[in-house]
């Protein structure tokens, strides 16, 4: 009896908390939305300054680690397309293989996860610590939205930064599947090319763009969420900035399984 | 309570009388017009704050700035007969020394 | 500002519950125009979140906050954003915003409230550093000045907008005893200089014996004291007496308990 309790009492909590943390999820989507286009429409002001910085933090500071892990899994990709197609004597369709991976599924995902680690963490921690420090209550009482002042500058600067970065990301991808190609196996360049351009399409461009402009919602979002969520003191924002990371690269997986089902199944 | 201003010229020297309350409202409209009142006054600029009830650090801040301005100009910056609030917050911004403060014309 | 007449705040019947456990039950007093009003506590007796109530970072479960005769717990928050504007709020640890300059701080609301020119903002934010003893300082960040002089910024940034009334959470928390001092002063200073309404919320004697005009004590979210310094010094409310003569609580009848807990038998 005691153990049927408590199984529909867990069960019970564990909805209605989900319930709850959706509703905020909600909440925290139409505020943004609010800041982010009603109010400017309506004339009243944008951060774009420091949307600009944080522009230049997500997405310029990332670059360097986004374009070296993504020439190596562009090289480590043709190796091991290489390494299948050399029985049937087809190394120059590696060009194929990589090329579409790249553009569809692995630039816009390893773009996203790397800007989680890097930028959704921090998103996590800044708000955390301001919660903290009771900066973000100094805003309220000098009559200053939060969501406006924090959160639209990032949420402008990650949605914009993102699909730019997946671009160069999935560019630098296909060159180092290029590199060791044509450098290593010895497939002739103009080859590997031609067959790189034939074989995507613009809608491979397309869906893999538009799936990281959701992914950057996704890791500002839950960064701020989680950020907003912070109590106590610094073991409270170590624990939630972990937590975002964790959280935000699970939606990003789901959200791409949702997006492939869509438009390649 | 909103702000009034008035203007008033005789023999180069120039007068804006102020009526009211300089608050951070306000003072937006009394720095432009003392901004725009300064190439007209070949002499003297006259501020009138003998009608004003009450002034913050915002006015305060545009005194200094018509003050600034005017000196780049040449111009003498003068109070009138500040009322006793624009009195005391001169005073405690310690700035009662820095300005020409008349009883009347 | 026109000089309007009765108390600047009043607070009726105020009820905050979270969940289900009653932090304060049934508050009321309200503070006089110009004064400096302290509510006084042990830790934990609700008084941070009387304060957060106050300037509405906090709804009640029940009853009234009238500031200016206008009661806040009605309003939206659009409403209240005009209200705030009159209010200057120091936080226990100055709330600085760590990424911008001191003088960005203090200009922070002025940009965004108001729209005045930048040079008629500089010239604002250095007369207000000025005033509290941080002229030249405009261009430090946060992280480079000390705890006091934190504070004192924080103080300048709450004074930005020219505000009525200035809540003071803990102004003393975390200073040494000539810098706590100094602060008293400063408060001192900018309540008879400006005719400015403080309402400070601290449990350090000492400060209090200096500022106050007249205190609300707090007990386990009830008022236990309200009414002059004098009137509370002399109350006959044992707490009061306690507070006031620094005695710690009577800690010997916790001995059964302990033991019982060590032993898991009665000492007998």
């Amino acid at each position: 009896m005691s153990a049927l309790t408590y199984m529909f009492g867990y069960t019970g909590r564990v909805t209605l908390n989900s319930l709850y943390a959706v509703a905020r999820v909600c909440v925290l989507v139409q505020d943004t939305a609010y800041w982010a286009v009603v109010q400017p429409l309506r004339g009243k002001g944008l951060r774009l300054r420091s949307a600009v910085e944080h522009f230049v933090e997500f997405g310029f500071n990332s670059l360097p680690i986004v374009g070296l892990i993504c020439f190596l899994i562009g090289g480590i990709m043709s190796m091991q397309a290489v390494y299948l197609l050399k029985a049937f004597g087809a190394t120059q369709y590696v060009a194929n293989l990589v090329g579409v991976i790249a553009v569809r599924e692995l630039a816009p995902l390893m773009t996203a996860i790397l800007l989680t680690g890097r930028s959704g963490s921090a998103i996590a921690a800044e708000i955390g610590t301001m919660k903290v420090s009771e900066e973000i209550d100094a805003l309220e009482v000098m009559g200053l939205n939060p969501t406006k002042h924090l959160v639209v500058p990032k949420f402008i600067a990650m949605v914009t930064a993102i699909p730019c970065l997946t671009i160069l990301g999935a560019l630098i991808m296909i060159f180092g599947g290029f590199a060791v190609t044509v450098w290593v196996v010895g497939v002739e360049p103009n080859v590997y090319i031609n067959n790189t351009i034939n074989a995507i399409k613009i809608r491979d461009f397309a869906t893999g763009f538009s799936k990281s402009v959701f992914f950057g919602i996704v890791i500002c979002l839950v960064g701020v969420y989680r950020g907003f969520q912070v109590e106590g003191g610094a073991e409270g924002v170590g624990k939630m900035t972990t937590s975002s990371v964790v959280t935000s690269i699970f939606l990003i997986i789901f959200v791409d399984l949702i997006f492939t089902y869509i438009f390649f199944f | 309570m909103a702000m009034e201003l008035s203007n008033a010229e005789k023999d180069g020297k120039y007068t804006i009388a102020v009526k009211g309350e300089i608050d951070l409202y306000s003072s937006p409209d009394l720095r432009s017009a003392i901004t725009k009142a300064i190439p007209s006054a070949s002499a003297a600029l006259h501020i009138d704050l003998s009608g004003v009830e009450y002034m913050d650090s915002s006015g305060v801040a545009t005194l200094v700035e018509g003050l600034r301005a005017s000196m780049e100009k040449s111009v003498a910056f003068v109070l009138l007969a500040p009322a006793p609030p624009v009195l005391k917050v001169l005073q405690l911004s310690r700035l009662d020394t820095v300005f020409t403060i008349k009883d009347r014309a | 500002m026109p000089e309007e007449n009765g108390p600047i705040i009043e607070v009726k019947d105020l009820v905050v519950k979270y969940g289900d456990r009653t932090v304060l039950d049934n508050i009321n007093f309200h503070v006089n125009r110009g004064e400096t009003f302290v509510i006084l506590g042990g830790s934990g007796c609700g008084k941070s979140t009387l304060l957060k109530n106050l300037v509405g970072l906090m709804r009640p479960h029940s009853g009234h906050i009238l500031i200016n005769g206008q009661d806040i717990t009605e309003m939206t928050d659009v409403e209240r954003v005009e209200v705030r504007k009159k209010l200057g709020m120091c936080f226990q640890a100055s709330a600085l915003f760590n990424s911008m300059s001191i003088g960005d701080n203090v200009a922070l609301p002025l940009r965004e409230h108001t729209k005045l020119e930048e040079s008629t903002i500089d010239i604002m934010t250095k007369i207000k550093l000025e005033l509290v003893g941080l002229g030249g300082f405009e261009n430090y960040l946060p992280a480079e000045l000390s705890g006091g002089m934190k504070k004192r910024a924080g103080l300048a940034r709450a004074m930005a907008m020219d505000p009525e009334v200035i809540f003071y959470d803990e102004p003393s928390a975390g200073l040494d005893p000539i810098v706590a001092a100094g602060l008293d002063a400063l408060i001192r200073k900018m309540q008879s200089t400006f005719n400015l309404t403080s309402i400070v919320v601290t449990h350090e004697m000492a400060s209090v014996k200096l500022i106050a005009d007249r205190v609300l004590m707090l007990l386990a979210g009830k008022v236990v004291g309200y009414g002059k310094l004098e009137e509370i010094e002399g109350s006959e409310h044992p707490f009061v007496k306690q507070f006031f003569d620094r005695r710690p609580d009577d800690e010997s009848d916790n001995r059964d308990d302990y033991i019982k807990s060590l032993t898991g038998q009665d000492d007998d």
